[in-house]
């Protein structure tokens, strides 16, 4: 098991390391973040001051190992823009991601199981039919339009929710958070929902296609013939069986939707750290990229690593395995 | 390495389940029960804003509470609500007294700015000359992205007088020096060195303008209370927040449904539809903004251009013909009412010509096919030529569309122009490392007078004067970078501007740049609840802005 850890941790150093070099080439290659950032009416005296306080005109692989040490000594170096340090910049915006990550993904499976369990409980059923065409449009309307529609239909048309924004927050444990007050949640459900829908899709095929094949099994004619309840036989035997592949996707949507949740935050204004990331990408903010995109490697590492973890409790056979 | 094996096969379980799941089973028996989303209960927001409340939703607001930090527009417009400056402007950016009631050379290298009496800060200190020059020598101490020492580069030093006399001596004799004050915001110098952080916080976000501080936070928004003590005019509104948003479409939808009371940088394709709205009011103006072409007239050109296919080694731009066919051959009234949808003037010079050292006497830039084809066939170009054209796609409203047209219209002229419009983030790096033959870029003469626009742009460059920073065509006429020297030396307003405005007639003659359109903008409000007069620099200020019925 500690093997299997440290295994885990050495392999998320290797990629973090990578992905920074990777960053570092990338914006080096599309050019000076002095360009972009400054003003036309700037003096060449200007323009060359600024490129020494900020050090871009020492050679990249200097840039490089300066900027490691920092990382080293828990410093990920200060925003070129706000001039604030990295790290509480992104956290300062990222418990609002998280927020909105988790209720689309609570969304998402609260309908989304229960939806295609019975999808694949009663396959013919007409009910069935409209679920399934419905995980379809999840999967397949872009996100940005959907939002809009939604922004036009509930805040435009029928006034009863805000277009946007994130509205008023209460402090728990510090942490600013929305869901506690109903007026955070006016402001938290269109936005969550829209984020929904594609994983909504998704976690409906997936308990449709497991429960579909489930059903047909040994264990639950054996389980029916134990004249068990219906309900205790899918609520029991197939969930559990399905359970894997879930747990999976759901481990890996949950980290990409809360990484990428960039459109969404977009159209609804909400200030997480997609709206963060893709300003800094457009003045070439190079510490704030970096660091956002070495989070978001740790920040799938330990999502794997958990849904890993829940595979041994879920799965008797797992757990064996690996203590073989 | 176990689980890593798992996750990769359950993949492929789950793209297997996928596919099954695709296949829709028909079946005759159903119960047709509808599946409905649960939304929450959602109560409708009691949204009804007071009428002392102004909610603003901006594009783009500031980097930092620090009015020293940089020099982006979005920044200076946010932090004219808590300070204020020098010197003013006004909506078309000619001066105003500001918190200096006037000011005099009172000889070549010194400036005397009278102070403003009875002018409090908002913690109830008094404005003096001593704050003035505090703010002005903290200026250089700031470490911001974009620094504002481009408006303190010509001073020398500070020299306070009395309590409400300043003189400011100069680098050499600075003619425009006023100009270069109109963005100089005044801090009160018992807030001694602080940085950023203590601005962001609110504590030494102390300034003397109408409205007071009360939090911001990055990207998000600003809110603002009235000072009631306010020197001048004082402004309508009670409580003022300034909400970012930076999505076009979001920033529309949140005026329609009543999230804010005004909106700036109504996209062109909405604008249509609002002048038709009973609901909402719109506000139109120029900008200050004119999108410029910029041809490459270096010995060789970065990337050549090709006549049937070959390269040819000399540069077509060099020929004035060649430069006057390409103007020629630009149809400026499409631009304006079919590329940029009616939000586009059509540009004759860089800047508007009203501006301190325009020119009056410029025509109209006209439309003629024929003669721009007789040109380039008189240059030695009668079957044209093929050129690669850059611009941004991200800057300025309508700039992608505006350089696809171009090249559309050139290539009636018989040219092949291959438009590329990019990025800006790629766009300037690469134009500052001069590797484009022709481009199209965008320039907003934000000082109001032509040294700011014409020393830039077509002055040579030279780093050694300060001079010609932006100029990247390795464009050089002596006769011009004279004048504009001159100019700067000149302290009588008549003279220069004089100056200035043969700068203006001999560069646009020359087609150093080629000016196609001014950009027009677009705020909008719900019906009759505000007015507004919109201004050049596209500042959209809350003091500015009053009630209906007020």
């Amino acid at each position: 098991m500690l093997g299997f850890f440290i295994q885990r941790v050495f392999q998320a150093v290797i990629v973090v390391v990578v992905m920074s070099i990777l960053v570092f080439l990338g914006v080096y290659a599309i050019g000076n973040p002095i360009d972009v950032m400054i003003d036309p009416a700037a003096t060449q005296q200007i323009r060359d001051t600024l490129i020494r306080q900020y050090g871009f005109d020492r050679p990249l692989w200097e840039q490089y190992f300066v900027f490691v040490g920092n990382v080293l000594q828990g410093d990920f170096g200060q925003s070129f823009v706000y001039r604030v340090p990295v790290l509480d910049l992104i956290f300062s915006r990222l418990p609002a991601t998280f927020e909105l990550a988790l209720g689309a993904m609570l969304i998402a499976s609260v309908i989304g199981i229960p939806l295609g369990i019975w999808a694949g409980y009663r396959p013919r059923a007409f009910s069935s039919k409209a679920i399934m065409a419905l995980s379809i449009l999840g999967f397949s309307l872009p996100t940005f339009w959907v939002g809009l529609l939604l922004v036009m239909t509930f805040a435009v048309q029928l006034h009863w929710l805000p277009s946007g924004g994130r509205g008023p927050t209460s402090d728990i444990l510090g942490i600013p958070l929305s869901f506690v007050t109903p007026a955070g949640w006016s402001y938290i459900i269109l936005p969550a929902f829209n984020l929904a829908l594609f994983n909504l899709g998704l976690l409906i095929r997936l308990a449709r296609a497991g429960t579909l094949e489930a059903m047909s099994s040994d264990y639950v004619r054996f389980a029916r013939a134990q004249g068990l309840k219906e309900s205790k036989v899918v609520g029991l035997h197939v969930l559990k069986n399905i359970a894997i592949p879930i747990v999976t996707v759901f481990g890996l949507e949950f980290g990409s939707t809360l990484a990428f949740a960039v459109v969404t935050e977009t159209i609804f204004n909400w200030p997480g750290v997609g709206k963060l990331i893709i300003d800094s990408i457009m003045v070439l903010d190079r510490p704030v990229m970096v660091a956002y995109l070495i989070l978001v490697v740790l920040l799938f590492v330990i999502i794997n690593l958990v849904v890993d973890l829940l595979y041994g409790v879920l799965d008797p056979r797992i757990r064996a395995r690996r203590a073989a | 390495m176990q689980g890593d094996v798992l996750v990769t096969h359950n993949k492929i379980e789950q793209a297997h389940f996928v596919i099954k799941g695709d296949c829709l089973m028909l079946s005759r028996k159903n119960v047709i029960r509808a599946v409905t989303i649960a939304l929450i209960g959602a109560t409708s927001l009691s949204a009804q804003a007071l009428a002392q409340d102004l909610t603003i939703g901006v594009r783009a607001g500031p980097d930092s509470i620090d009015p020293h930090w940089s020099t982006l527009g979005s920044q200076a417009e946010s932090l004219r609500h808590i300070f204020d400056t020098v010197v003013a402007v006004d909506k078309d950016l000619q001066l105003q007294p500001g918190l200096a009631t006037s000011w005099t050379a009172v000889d070549e290298n010194t400036w005397e700015f009278k102070i403003r009496e009875g002018v409090k800060f908002h913690d109830g200190s008094d404005l003096t000359a001593e704050d003035v020059k505090f703010s002005i020598d903290r200026i250089p101490q700031v470490t911001g992205p974009m620094s504002m020492t481009i408006y303190t580069k010509s001073v020398e030093s500070v020299e306070v007088i009395d309590d409400y006399t300043v003189h400011v001596h100069t680098k050499g004799t600075a003619a425009t020096l006023p100009n270069d004050f109109i963005r100089l915001f005044v801090v009160s110098s018992e807030i001694g060195t602080v940085g950023n952080e203590e601005f962001n916080a609110g504590t030494a976000a102390i300034g003397t303008g109408p409205y007071k501080f009360v939090s911001w936070e990055p990207k998000g928004d600003l809110v603002l209370v009235r000072n009631e003590d306010y020197w001048g005019e004082a402004p309508a509104w009670e409580n003022v927040v300034r909400k970012e948003i930076p999505n076009d479409a979001s920033r529309v939808a949140a005026l329609q449904s009543g999230e804010v009371d005004l909106i700036n940088y109504v996209p062109a394709t909405d604008y249509a539809g609002m002048q038709n709205d009973p609901r909402l009011d719109t506000f139109i103006s120029d900008s200050v903004y004119i999108l410029n072409i910029t041809p490459n007239v270096k010995d060789e050109l970065p990337v050549k251009a090709k006549v049937n296919g070959a390269e040819i080694a000399e540069n077509p731009f060099q020929d004035l013909r060649v430069r006057e066919a390409m103007d020629l051959a630009i149809n400026r009234d499409i631009l304006s009412q079919v590329v940029l949808e009616g939000l586009g003037k059509p540009a004759n010079q860089l800047m508007p010509a009203t501006f301190f050292g325009g020119s009056t006497a410029l025509p109209e830039r006209e439309y003629d096919l024929e003669r721009a084809k007789a040109l380039l066939a008189e240059a030695g170009y009668p079957n044209g030529f093929e050129i690669d054209f850059a611009c941004t796609n991200n800057r300025l409203p309508g700039d992608a569309a505006v350089c696809e047209a171009l090249s559309q219209m050139w290539a009636r002229a018989g040219l092949k122009v291959n438009a590329n419009a990019l990025n800006g983030t790629v766009f300037f790096p690469a134009q500052q490392a001069g590797e484009y033959s022709l481009w199209l870029s965008g320039w907003g003469t934000l000082t109001g007078e032509a040294s700011y626009t014409y020393g830039s742009l077509v002055h040579t460059a030279d780093p050694e004067k300060g001079l010609g920073a932006f100029n990247k065509s390795g464009y050089s006429n002596p006769e011009i970078d004279a004048l504009l020297e001159e100019g700067a030396r000149t302290l009588d307003d008549d003279k220069r501007r004089a100056l200035y405005t043969q700068v203006t007639e001999l560069s646009m003659n020359d087609r150093v740049l080629i000016p196609t359109v001014i950009i027009q903008t677009v705020w909008a409000a719900k019906a009759d609840t505000l007015t507004f007069e919109p201004r050049v620099d596209q500042e959209t200020l809350a003091q500015l802005i009053t009630p209906v019925g007020q």
